[in-house]
């Protein structure tokens, strides 16, 4: 941190630039400009980013009080969050959303920490982080349909499991809730605990390596080592890692659009795919905007319990 | 590397020889016997166990590898080997699919789009969040916290919440299917963690530089332009190519913004690879998946070393 950084030269491109050394302190400028400086530099950003949040926030709230149908808008006040509540669609995704970003995530993190324990003083760490890397570099897009060839339409899932004999006959992929599930979270799985590993690999490398030694000297199974030295370290970022994945899984819609459409009936539609298809397949945007808001007040509600105190406390 | 893995190397098989009575207090004595035999049973359970992690780091390296072999034979055979009662695993060679790309869709457009948008989406993130950054980092000031807790929270909210009114707000300004569109959604969706990851940067760097800097008369924004962005050049890089990725990985505001190839970004022209009754022609998409890919993968071993950090928004300094 800044505090224990050894006092530096002054930069030479400054000290050297034709007698700046010796000109006078600048003049000061007066107080109130300079306490306004730092909301200066800071207001673009959080200018451009309201137009993106409160904006939005208020205009889905406007619009979800109407009936809207093309460009005639009915106002109709709160039958839209009336029906909203009402609505098993709506309950469902939520419980889609649930349900898949929770397996996805528990699997990911499994996988992720168990590689990157075997994987982090292995002299061939470099290799493997490139290897393991590669489903991360493809887009999303590109990844749901090397799955959906996968599962679906090439078939080659279904074949290699008869191959090894575990069943018997193709698998309908698309037509059983397990199994149409399940093809999103590998899909997940596959593309995204590269995430977690490379953030798990550096923690666990940037633990004092003479702790470990002097643990393992004094015959500490790596089991203990793990659980007792690294996992303690470890935590923070764990929940870090973990937070801006579950953030990512929440939000899932690429692999849904792209692999099932929400099929079979429904139950692999996430409230993102939800979202979507009320309002840009049935037009009927003031209940999509209803269900946006139902979901922002959500966020926000979680973000404040869960996130700031990751975040912000965490650094000074 | 100066350590070795807890279950094998050299420390495993000196600490039950030479130096370890620790756990060992309450027992008798070993004889060498005994103490041979012991040391023998940690050897081979030393192999066992490296055995046994290569076999799972193995396991796990071909089941990244294989789907992404077999996607590129998918690019490179012929569309009748695709979709088949029986799925062929020897295919024979083809480049069916790079003709077609390129004399059936308007590829040149689709790659146009997607530099244009995430260029200059980079670029309005990186104008906005450098001096964002550091005001976050380096003044206090009143509402300091709940600002940067803001530009953060940002991130947490799902696309889709936004998606109807930034997707009006575009309609109303008459910039729908457009990539100036594009790359403003991209810009947005992206400051919060070009921010983050700048901040955190900069956080390190050390005040006495700053300092004598300011002695020397230099103004506050000399100070952060010529001081403070080239000592934090790694960061930048990383936040810029953590952008980039992210804005060629987007697909929900693309899919609504865009409409025609005046937008089309190749993330969502995938999905436009079919042909009516042919279905989806997947030998195309699996070849620009691949064209997508690789400045993707030469972006990230540029900053391999900083990935980490940057992807938890400088939480986890790698």
């Amino acid at each position: 941190m800044a505090t224990f950084a050894p006092a530096s030269e002054p930069p030479p491109a400054d000290a050297g630039k034709n007698g700046r050394a010796v000109r006078k302190p600048a003049r000061r400028r007066p107080a109130w400009r300079r306490r306004l400086f730092p909301y200066l530099l800071v207001a673009p950003a959080v200018l451009y980013l309201l137009t993106i949040t409160l904006y939005p926030g208020i205009y889905a709230i406007y619009q979800s009080l109407f009936f809207v149908r093309f460009d005639t808008w009915t106002f109709v006040g709160l039958d839209n969050y009336r029906e909203l509540m009402g609505d098993e669609e709506f309950w469902m995704a939520m419980w889609n959303t649930v349900v898949i970003g929770g397996w996805a995530l528990a699997i990911e993190f499994t996988i992720a920490l168990t590689l990157a324990v075997l994987a982090y003083r292995d002299p061939f760490i470099r290799g493997w982080r490139i290897v393991f890397l590669l489903p991360m570099l493809f887009m999303p897009s590109a990844v749901s349909f090397i799955w959906k060839l996968a599962f679906n339409d090439g078939r080659v899932i279904s074949d290699l499991l008869m191959g090894i004999g575990l069943i018997d006959g193709p698998l309908d992929f698309l037509g059983n809730v397990g199994l149409a599930r399940l093809s999103l979270i590998v899909t997940d799985v596959w593309q995204w605990t590269p995430f977690l590993f490379i953030i798990f690999v550096a923690a666990l490398q940037g633990q004092d390596p003479e702790v470990e030694e002097a643990a393992r000297l004094d015959g500490a199974s790596w089991w203990k080592l793990f659980w007792n030295i690294s996992l303690p370290i470890m935590k923070p970022i764990i929940a870090v890692a973990l937070i801006l994945r579950a953030i990512d899984i929440t939000t899932m819609f690429t692999s849904v659009f792209i692999i099932t459409g929400g099929t079979p009936g429904g139950t692999t539609e996430t409230i993102s795919y939800f979202i979507y298809r009320i309002g840009f397949k049935t037009f009927n945007f003031g209940y999509a905007s209803a269900a946006s808001f139902v979901m922002l007040v959500i966020t926000i509600v979680v973000a404040q319990l869960f996130v700031k105190r990751f975040f912000i406390t965490s650094r000074a | 590397m100066s350590t070795v893995h807890p279950t094998t190397g050299p420390a495993a098989d000196a600490a039950p020889g030479t130096a370890a009575p620790a756990p060992s207090r309450k027992r008798p004595p070993m004889t060498d016997a005994e103490r041979r035999a012991r040391k023998r049973r940690r050897r081979r359970s030393a192999l066992a166990g490296s055995v046994l992690r290569y076999l799972i780091l193995g396991s796990w390296a071909i089941f990244c590898l294989a789907p992404v072999v077999w996607f590129l034979s998918i690019g490179l055979r012929p569309r009748t080997e695709i979709i088949t009662p029986q799925p062929i695993y020897w295919p024979s060679f083809s480049l069916d699919a790079w003709h077609m790309i390129w004399a059936d869709w308007p590829m040149g457009a689709y790659l146009r789009n997607s530099v244009l948008a995430i260029v200059g989406s980079v670029i309005i993130d990186l104008a906005l969040a450098i001096p964002a950054a550091y005001s976050l980092a380096r003044y206090h000031y009143k509402g300091r916290d709940d600002i940067g807790f803001y530009i953060l929270s940002t991130r947490m909210m799902a696309p889709a919440i936004v998606a109807i009114p930034i997707f009006f707000l575009f309609k109303n300004l008459n910039l729908l299917d457009s990539v100036w569109a594009l790359m403003l959604v991209y810009a947005a969706l992206n400051l919060s963690l070009v921010t983050w990851i700048i901040r955190s940067y900069m956080l390190d760097l050390p005040h006495e530089i700053e300092d004598a800097a300011r002695t020397d008369g230099a103004s506050d924004l000399s100070v952060l332009f010529l001081v403070i962005v080239p000592m934090c050049a790694p960061g930048i890089v990383t936040a810029a190519v953590i952008a980039a990725i992210f804005a060629i990985n987007e697909f929900l505001f693309t899919l609504l913004i865009a409409s025609t190839q005046n937008a089309y970004t190749l993330s969502v022209a995938l999905a436009n690879f079919t042909g009516g009754s042919d279905g989806i022609i997947y030998n195309a998409i699996a070849l620009v998946a691949f064209i997508a890919f690789l400045p993707i993968l030469l972006l990230v071993l540029v900053v391999q070393k900083h990935l980490s950090r940057g992807l938890t928004m400088g939480a986890v300094k790698g």
